[in-house]
């Protein structure tokens, strides 16, 4: 019985947080300040693509 | 501007803080509890919801999300919100590589940059409604982040680049242009054929789900000499190639001239990038000329012995038949849904959830998750029918919107309901690829294919000729519309070259009309504020209404996602 009263009040303040991160759009700020800028800093800097316009253009074969 | 204002925020106003917002929560309580305590139960009326004010400009973002009342609140954070979020994890845990979603985040700014903040897009399509409209809507937003979520790890699973050689999955696969239709490779499906539109996650779902992505890629085109007046689609599309941004998932590609010129051109620099075996499916302008579909068809018998050759994998008529039969059951349902929202105040599908979701599903081809959605969307829409539920009880006028979309504000009808009560019902794209196959015979099925591919968005009623443009005028009286929403994509010369005719039409047939002029995926041409200052201004100078919610007149969100 103890136990299922904890499960339920782990439950409830997960929920509760949860709800708190939702209506007030927790995530969105997260996303939007942090998280976004922080990756395209990292996709700015990727290293080693291919440079397409080093690849010759020929005419391939008639399929 | 935009930029100028959010470096002179301070923390607290970023996060959404106001000086005084406490204190006047505590006033609205106390000067009358009882409307307080009614609007936490149903949630506040339509003219009372100040949904401008929830936002944090120019970010978009909310201060707090909606209070829809007590109900719609807990559907929206439990079977939306905590549901969605949930469900994307469950996508990407049974896909076919698992891990590979961390690589992709990694390498590929198209997938971190968009689709991680999708929650949001749900939020702006979403935005005030309430009821089944949310239910059903939300269920169109379910499915297309499932087959997002599908195609993407597809093309992860398959990617040379993560598996450093070809593997048996590449070899099975074929990429094809968006706009070459998912039905194509139905023959080949049950004999384990998996057909990827290159474009589609890429570039097109990115648009909508976060409109900064795009730009890089224009940007990344422009820089090597191309002149920024070609349509921006294509710029972007030829931009994700320059920046080495495609996955390598496939042996070989089936392209199409799309709608225009400037794809004609993608498709060459696709060639050039993609360095492999290159059929070409182009579609005819004038596609309804009785001498062209001979020519089709033939293009697609050709189209289905390439696959054969490039991936080994044969062609089943059997595979076709099924598959075919399966998306016309699904287009009669989309015809079923026309009907209630031509004929009743019954529909409870939002602008733009109609457009995205059929666009997406008939362009993708069937698939199971789209009749599992429509089932569930059938019981909300039947209930609403049977219930006589008023779905958008505030519609002053129902709105047809015609041409292509802008997709950077794809939500700009959610808007147009909440501030002026313009409820478009129905859209040029969700009318493209009304045609079933038949299956009696392969000389039908063929036929009927051909007609299909060739009803294309961007294509029938775009460029196909200016007849079909102007079935506008049928669609009007079908849907019961009394306002046309006239998009303007700035960069498509196509359908520039008949702006005047429609002009001319809406005077001489009467028909209220507003134009939304729009670079499809770049903002920064035309920014989602001037768009809706031109909405705003013909409802107020020339309808001489009021706004329903007047603190969706006037707000900055140029830095939206």
């Amino acid at each position: 019985m103890k136990l299922i009263f904890k499960i339920i009040r782990i439950f409830a303040i997960v929920y509760a947080a949860l709800f708190a991160v939702f209506y007030f759009d927790l995530d969105g700020k997260l996303l939007y300040y942090v998280y976004e800028p922080a990756m395209c800093k990292h996709y700015d800097n990727i290293e080693g693509r291919r440079n397409i316009i080093d690849i010759p253009y020929e005419m391939k074969d008639e399929i | 501007m935009a930029e100028e204002r959010m470096v002179k925020m301070s923390l607290a106003e970023k996060l959404g803080y106001r000086k005084g917002d406490l204190k006047n929560f505590v006033k609205y309580i106390a000067d009358d509890p009882k409307q307080a305590c009614k609007d936490f139960i149903y949630g506040k009326e339509h003219e009372r919801r100040n949904i401008g004010d929830l936002y944090i400009q120019p970010t978009g973002l909310y201060r707090h999300r909606e209070w829809r009342g007590l109900k719609d609140t807990l559907y929206y954070f439990n079977v939306i919100w905590c549901y969605n979020y949930g469900m994307m994890v469950a996508d990407i845990l049974s896909a076919e590589k698992p891990l590979r979603f961390f690589q992709g985040i990694w390498r590929y700014r198209w997938l971190g940059q968009t689709y991680i903040p999708v929650l949001h897009w749900f939020d702006r399509g979403l935005e005030g409604l309430r009821g089944p409209a949310l239910r059903a809507s939300a269920w169109h937003y379910r499915g297309m982040v499932h087959a997002t979520i599908e195609q993407f790890m597809r093309m992860f699973a398959r990617d040379i680049r993560f598996n450093g050689k070809e593997t048996e999955l590449w070899r099975k696969t074929v990429l094809h242009n968006e706009t070459v239709s998912g039905s194509i490779f139905y023959p080949f499906r049950d004999g384990g054929l998996v057909d990827i539109p290159l474009e589609m996650i890429p570039y097109f779902v990115t648009c909508h789900v976060n409109s900064n992505t795009v730009l890089h890629y224009i940007d990344a085109i422009q820089t090597l000499g191309l002149p920024a007046d070609p349509c921006p689609m294509c710029q972007a599309e030829a931009g994700v190639g320059i920046m080495d941004d495609y996955p390598d998932s496939a042996p070989c590609i089936v392209t199409s001239n799309e709608a225009c010129d400037a794809s004609v051109a993608t498709s060459i620099i696709q060639d050039w990038f993609l360095n492999r075996p290159l059929y070409a499916m182009p579609q005819p302008m004038r596609y309804d000329d009785p001498l062209v579909q001979k020519r089709c068809q033939e293009e697609i018998e050709g189209a289905w012995k390439f696959v054969e050759e490039q991936t080994g994998v044969p062609f089943s008529w059997e595979s076709f038949k099924k598959y075919a039969e399966l998306q016309n059951e699904q287009l009669y349902f989309e015809r079923e849904k026309w009907d209630v929202a031509a004929r009743t105040n019954n529909y409870p599908i939002n602008g733009v959830a109609q457009a995205l979701y059929r666009i997406y599903y008939s362009q993708y081809g069937w698939n199971e998750t789209w009749q599992l959605l429509d089932s569930r969307v059938r019981k909300i829409m039947e209930n609403c029918v049977a219930n006589q539920i008023d779905t958008f009880p505030k519609t002053r006028h129902r709105v047809i919107a015609w041409s292509c979309a802008p997709l950077y504000y794809s939500n700009w009808c959610t808007w147009a309901y909440n501030c002026w009560g313009l409820n478009v019902v129905i859209n040029m794209d969700s009318l493209m690829f009304d045609k079933d196959i038949r299956t009696d015979t392969y000389e039908h099925a063929l036929e009927d294919l051909g007609w299909y591919n060739e009803l294309a968005p961007m294509r029938a009623m775009a460029v196909g000729g200016h007849e079909h443009i102007f079935k506008l005028w049928d669609y009007m009286e079908q849907f019961n519309c009394d306002m046309v929403a006239m998009y303007d994509q700035l960069q498509c010369k196509g359908m520039q070259g008949i702006k005047g005719m429609f002009e001319d039409e809406f005077r001489r047939r009467g028909i209220h009309a507003f134009w939304l002029p729009h670079a499809l995926p770049d903002k920064r041409t035309v920014s989602r504020k001037e768009i809706r200052d031109g909405i705003s201004g013909y409802m107020i100078n020339v309808m001489h209404e009021e706004p329903l919610d007047p603190s969706l007149l006037d707000f900055d969100d140029d830095l939206t996602w």
